[in-house]
C-alpha cells in the first residue's frame, strides 16, 4: 500500500548540516514564509490557498437546523478536514491518520473554540431554528505547512462567505434566496492565524514554515495561534524535543509580526475580489444605509 | 504547444511512420495493423522525430514506472534473509535486491545496509505480477562499474521530475550542469535515477556546492527554464552562496 516516503539518512544528515550553516534547501531565511497565494472562487465562501507547493481548498456552506439543546441561543459551526490520497501517498481515504486527527483538533481549538465566529448572531429563533455553518477543507497537495495553510484558507473563506438574509415576523421566518435579497456576511469576532515552528539541533534552531522534507527531519514542533491584535488563542506543543523558554518567547514575537502580515494579505485579496465583483459600482446601491 | 497534447484513444494524424515499423508499447502509440490509423495509448505530449521516422508520447511529470535496464536510486526499507526490500517510489510496491547482487559479495561478506540507506541500482526484471527485482552489478560482467552501482554515501539526493531525469540520463546536455561545472571549484559528481532522483556530491565546495547544484536543478525543473534563463539562474545562485 502506498506509504509516504520516509526521509533517507543522507537527506536527513544533509538538511541538518546545511541548517547549521544557515542554508535551507529552497534558499529561504529561517523565518521566511513561502510564497502565499490566496484566491477566491465565483461562489461566496470558496477559497483556494497555495503556500509553496501545499494547496488547500475550503468551502463554506450554511443551512438552517435546530440548535443544540444545551445552547439554545447559539448557532452551529463545524470544521471538517479531508486529507485525500490526492495530496500525498501518506493519506488514505476512510482511515484517519494520526496527522489528520491532530490537524482537525488544532483547527478546532484555533477557530471554533476561540469564538472566531459569533455563534449568537447565527441564532434565528431561540431553541427552534439557527444557522449551521460548515467549513469543508480539502487538501489537494501536501508539502508541509498543512495547519498554517488550512487555517488561512478557513479564515479567508469565512470572511468571503455570504449567508442568505433572514427576516423574522413573530413566529414566521422568511429566508430570502440569493435572487431576492443580497446575502449577508458572517459576523466574525477576530481572525486567528496559525503559525507552525519546527525545532532542530536539540531545540536550538527554529524554522518557520517547514517544507515536507524539513518537517520529516525535525526534532519537535509548536503551533501558535494568534490574531492581529496580538491576542494568543492557543499553543500546541505535542511532545518533541524540549525547547528553552527564551527561544519560545522569541517565537511568540515572530508570530506577532507574521500574523499581521498574513492578515493584511488576506484583507488585500478580499478587497480585490470585492472590486472585481462590484462591476459598475452596484454594490453601493444595494446598501440600505444612508450616507451621514 | 497545446496542439500536440494527446489523450488515450486520440487518432494521430500527420505522423509519418512506415507501416513496416512496429510500435513499442512504451512509446505510447498503437497501431492495430499496418493500414490502421495510429492511436495514442498514453496522455502527454506527442514528440516526433522526422529524420528517424519515429514518434512517441512523453509525460514529463508522470510517476515513474519501472522498466528493465533503468538506473534508479532506491531506499532500503528492511532486510530479510536473502533480500533487501527497497522502495523505488512510494506509489508502487516495494522492490527486492538480492543480498549477493553486489560487487565482490559472498556469503561471508554481505553489504551492511540499514533502513533508509540509499542504493544506486539497475532494474533487472519488472513484470506485471511479480515484484521488481534490482541489482547492483552489471548482469553480464558482475562488476558495479561503469555506472557506479552500489550503496550511496555522503552528498544529498534531490527530487526532480521523471522528464528531467530522462533528459539527464540521455546524452542531452543540460545548461545548468555545464555552467555549474565551470563555476564550482573542484566540480561535482551526480548520479541520476530514472525514478526522479538525483544524487549530488561536491568534494571541495561542500554543502554550499551541493546546495547550489540541487537548487539550480530543481528550479530549472519547476519553472521549465530555457538555456539563457538557466545561465542567469546559475549566476544568481552562485552569487548568493558566495561560491563564485
Amino acid at each position: 500500500m502506498p506509504r509516504e516516503a520516509e526521509l533517507s539518512n543522507i537527506e536527513r544528515t544533509f538538511i541538518l548540516e546545511a541548517l547549521a550553516q544557515n542554508i535551507r534547501l529552497d534558499g529561504r531565511a529561517r523565518d521566511d514564509f513561502r510564497n502565499l497565494d490566496v484566491s477566491f472562487g465565483d461562489d461566496y465562501g470558496a477559497c483556494a490557498v497555495q503556500l509553496g507547493k501545499t494547496k488547500v481548498n475550503t468551502r463554506i456552506s450554511a443551512e438552517v437546523t435546530k440548535p443544540f439543546e444545551e445552547r439554545k441561543f447559539d448557532g452551529i459551526f463545524t470544521i471538517t478536514t479531508e486529507l485525500s490520497p490526492l495530496a500525498s501517498p501518506a493519506f488514505e481515504t476512510g482511515r484517519q491518520t494520526e496527522q489528520e486527527v491532530i490537524v482537525s483538533r488544532i483547527l478546532e481549538k484555533a477557530i471554533r473554540r476561540s469564538n472566531a465566529i459569533d455563534t449568537e448572531s447565527l441564532c434565528i429563533i431561540a431553541g427552534a431554528k439557527c444557522w449551521s455553518i460548515r467549513a469543508d477543507v480539502h487538501v489537494l497537495d501536501y508539502d508541509g505547512g498543512l495547519v498554517d495553510a488550512s487555517c488561512i484558507s478557513i479564515i479567508a473563506a469565512l470572511q468571503h462567505f455570504r449567508r442568505p438574509d433572514v427576516s423574522i415576523d413573530g413566529e414566521n421566518v422568511t429566508i430570502y434566496s440569493l435572487a431576492e435579497r443580497e446575502p449577508v456576511p458572517l459576523s466574525l469576532m477576530h481572525h486567528p492565524i496559525c503559525i507552525t515552528f519546527s525545532f532542530y539541533h536539540g531545540g536550538e534552531t527554529v524554522l518557520l514554515d517547514a517544507t515536507l522534507h524539513e518537517e520529516q527531519a525535525r526534532d519537535g514542533e509548536m503551533i501558535v495561534t494568534m490574531n492581529r491584535h496580538g491576542e494568543l488563542c492557543q499553543i500546541a506543543k505535542l511532545g518533541g524535543v524540549s525547547v528553552d523558554a527564551l527561544i519560545l518567547l522569541g517565537c511568540m514575537n515572530m508570530t506577532v509580526t507574521k500574523v499581521k502580515d498574513i492578515t493584511e494579505l488576506i484583507s488585500t485579496k478580499l478587497r480585490e475580489d470585492a472590486t472585481q465583483r462590484d462591476v459598475g459600482g452596484l454594490i453601493a446601491e444595494l446598501s440600505a444605509q444612508n450616507d451621514r | 504547444m497545446a496542439s500536440n497534447l494527446v489523450f488515450p484513444g486520440d487518432t494521430i494524424s500527420g505522423v509519418n511512420i512506415p507501416a513496416s515499423k512496429s510500435l513499442h508499447p512504451a512509446s505510447g502509440l498503437y497501431r492495430e495493423s499496418s493500414c490502421a490509423p495510429i492511436l495514442a495509448t498514453l496522455a502527454g505530449k506527442l514528440e516526433q522525430n522526422p529524420k528517424k521516422k519515429t514518434a512517441h508520447v512523453t509525460a514529463p511529470n508522470a510517476r515513474y514506472i519501472p522498466r528493465v535496464g533503468d538506473l534508479v536510486i532506491a531506499s532500503v526499507q528492511r532486510s530479510s534473509m536473502d533480500f533487501f526490500h527497497l522502495s523505488i517510489c512510494p506509489h508502487i510496491p516495494q522492490a527486492i535486491l538480492p543480498q549477493l547482487a553486489f560487487e565482490g559479495a559472498s556469503k561471508k561478506t554481505r553489504p551492511q545496509l540499514k533502513p533508509n540507506d540509499l542504493v544506486y541500482a539497475k532494474v533487472l526484471s519488472a513484470s506485471k505480477n511479480m515484484e521488481v527485482e534490482l541489482t547492483c552489478v552489471d548482469p553480464s560482467t558482475g562488476k558495479s562499474e561503469p555506472e557506479g552501482l552500489g550503496p550511496i554515501t555522503g552528498g544529498m539526493v534531490f527530487d526532480i521530475s521523471t522528464g528531467l531525469a530522462a533528459r539527464l540520463l540521455s546524452s542531452q546536455s543540460v545548461a545548468v550542469l555545464e555552467e555549474l561545472g565551470e563555476k564550482l571549484a573542484g566540480g561535482f559528481e551526480v548520479a541520476v535515477g530514472k525514478n526522479g532522483k538525483v544524487w549530488v556530491d561536491c568534494p571541495e565546495s561542500g554543502i554550499r556546492g551541493i546546495y547550489a547544484v540541487g537548487r539550480c536543478l530543481q528550479e530549472t525543473d519547476c519553472d521549465n527554464l530555457q538555456k539563457s534563463e538557466q545561465q542567469k539562474l546559475v549566476k544568481r545562485v552562485v552569487k548568493e552562496t558566495g561560491l563564485g
